[in-house]
């Protein structure tokens, strides 16, 4: 299917001098961000945690293709972003679950298969399955109403993985949610990733949750937003974050940030 | 999700509440009904006649088809209306949404339509189409038409721009986020646009009759109220009241509920 085969020796995705100017109210440029470069590595899980105002959404919204870098290249197993054909690979998991109130949770899911060309019955298939992964299979037919925020956002995450995508961006995730939901999805999106062998990269503001999902993290500073360290967090899975060594890379991040 | 929404899921409270309310309509019913009775022995027949004088024109009307084949032509001529209105408004009114500079510009024409009479319309409608089907037609679309246009018009305002870049990372093709996102959220607007138009289509609909037509309910009307026929003038109210009645309760509002189902309510939240 692919037209350009994505090498996986290469890191999954690589950005290389990337920039970002947005015309102010003013009329002015204003740079967003400046000279990003990183990698990531197949199948880890990369945080870029940041202050608000660095231009962390942005940089997401650069890697998923939705915006155009000023400048500097985007590159994914290899492959120029502009030769890239993998779109449906990489799947987006936004801040909030953003579910359809007139669709039930498996049709919600099931969204996420209607812009291809799959047949109904294949949609329903697959879409049962995300929910059976998420562990709400008995729940396909409620409404988003009747669903509690946790749900929701398991829902949410099923819509993201229903494409099977070999690569997973998470713009905040579940930040809307109390602090136990939250480190419940946490898991689940561990044990997911385990099995499904994605490569994760999310953005957050989250020192706790930088050190407890990654295993690199790009600290970003901002106006512009610029990589100020990138940071190897080395610590074995699950990650409890009042054991010392995660409380160590805590304080270490939160110094940078 | 049927057991949400199943009787026997109501609780006791709730049941009792309800056979309360029935009764209390037919207690009001009762009571409309006595008070038309004792009115009635103090008038006239041909100025105020009783339920039971209005009950046999009613079955008068109802045994010889002339009830059912006039109701029947109004039927027609308001759902024609209503049709070429919904047809004609809900493309326009997401025009108007979409587009903000059209939008802008004919903004003005919505509210001058609505001013405009009914029996303006129908005046005009007369000089046009003359005697015939057309005029109520044409009466019913003037009049429903911008009912449904601004409805339209202020559910494309609705449409949630997160569900948009939603449909857009998972580079979903232009045509399907207007069938599957911005149809689904306009629907709600045109349904109560729709119920508007249609009810006020009934009404304007027996005006244009009234006054350009030789069939329908309209005509019938005023040809009892010529004849000084009284009771026939109260059976085709009462027809109507019905007729409309039946409509609403028996097929909008359920409908509605059924393709409104998501919606939460207060009480079942």
């Amino acid at each position: 299917m692919d037209a350009v085969v994505t090498d996986a020796t290469q890191p999954a995705i690589a950005l290389r001098g990337v920039n970002k100017w947005f015309k102010s109210a003013t009329g002015e440029p204003l740079e967003v961000l400046k000279d990003v470069a990183f990698e990531v590595p197949p199948r880890s899980i990369l945080a870029l945690l940041g202050a608000s105002g660095c231009g962390k959404s942005t940089l997401l919204n650069i890697i998923s293709g939705i915006v155009e870098p000023s400048g500097g290249s985007v590159s994914f197993g290899g492959v120029p972003a502009a030769e890239f054909t993998g779109w449906d690979t990489i799947g987006y998991l936004f801040q909030d679950d953003r579910l359809l109130p007139w669709r039930t949770a498996i049709r919600n899911v099931e969204f996420a298969l209607e812009a291809g060309e799959l047949a109904r019955a294949q949609r329903r298939q697959r879409a049962r399955a995300a929910l059976r992964l998420v562990g709400l299979e008995e729940f396909a037919d409620a409404f988003p109403y009747q669903l509690s925020g946790g749900m929701r956002s398991r829902v949410a995450l099923a819509r993201s993985l229903v494409r099977e995508p070999r690569m997973l961006l998470m713009d905040e995730p579940f930040s809307r949610l109390d602090a136990q939901t939250r480190a419940l999805l946490h898991g689940e999106v561990l044990r997911i990733q385990n099995m499904k062998h994605m490569t994760i990269v999310f953005v957050t503001h989250d020192v706790e949750e930088a050190a407890v999902l990654a295993d690199q993290v790009v600290v970003l500073s901002p106006r512009p937003g610029r990589v100020r360290e990138i940071v190897d967090v080395p610590c074995a899975r699950p990650r409890d974050p009042t054991h010392p060594a995660v409380i160590a890379y805590i304080q270490r991040l939160r110094a940078l940030i | 999700m049927s057991e949400y929404t199943d009787d026997r899921s109501l609780p006791r409270a709730a049941r009792a509440f309800r056979l309360n309310l029935l009764l209390q309509r037919f207690a009001l019913v009762a009571a409309i009904l006595a008070v038309w009775w004792a009115a009635a022995l103090t008038a006239p027949h041909y100025v105020l006649p009783g339920p039971g004088r209005v009950w046999e024109a009613l079955r008068l009307i109802a045994g010889n088809n002339d009830l059912w084949a006039n109701l029947g032509i109004t039927f027609a001529r308001v759902s024609a209306g209503f049709a070429f209105a919904a047809l004609v408004g809900l493309p326009l009114g997401i025009l108007f949404g979409a587009n903000r500079r059209f939008g802008v510009f004919f903004e003005p024409v919505i509210p001058a339509m609505n001013t405009i009479s009914s029996a303006i319309w129908a005046i005009f409608a007369i000089i046009w189409f003359g005697i015939s089907n057309a005029t109520t037609i044409f009466v019913v679309f003037m009049t429903a038409m911008p009912l449904i246009i601004t409805n339209v018009w202020q559910g494309t305002r609705t449409v949630n721009a997160d569900f948009i870049e939603l449909a857009r990372t998972l580079r979903m093709p232009q045509a399907r986020i207007m069938t599957k996102i911005y149809l689904p959220t306009i629907l709600p607007h045109f349904f109560s646009g729709a119920r508007l138009a249609f009810g006020f289509g009934w009404r304007v609909s027996l005006v244009a009759e009234t006054l350009g037509s030789s069939s329908g309910v309209g005509y019938r009307l005023r040809q009892a109220a010529d004849l000084i026929q009284t009771d026939q003038v109260f059976a085709w109210t009462l027809a109507l009241v019905v007729m409309m009645a039946t409509i609403e309760m028996g097929m909008l509002r359920p409908l509605e509920n059924y393709l409104f189902r998501w919606k939460k309510e207060a009480g079942n939240a």
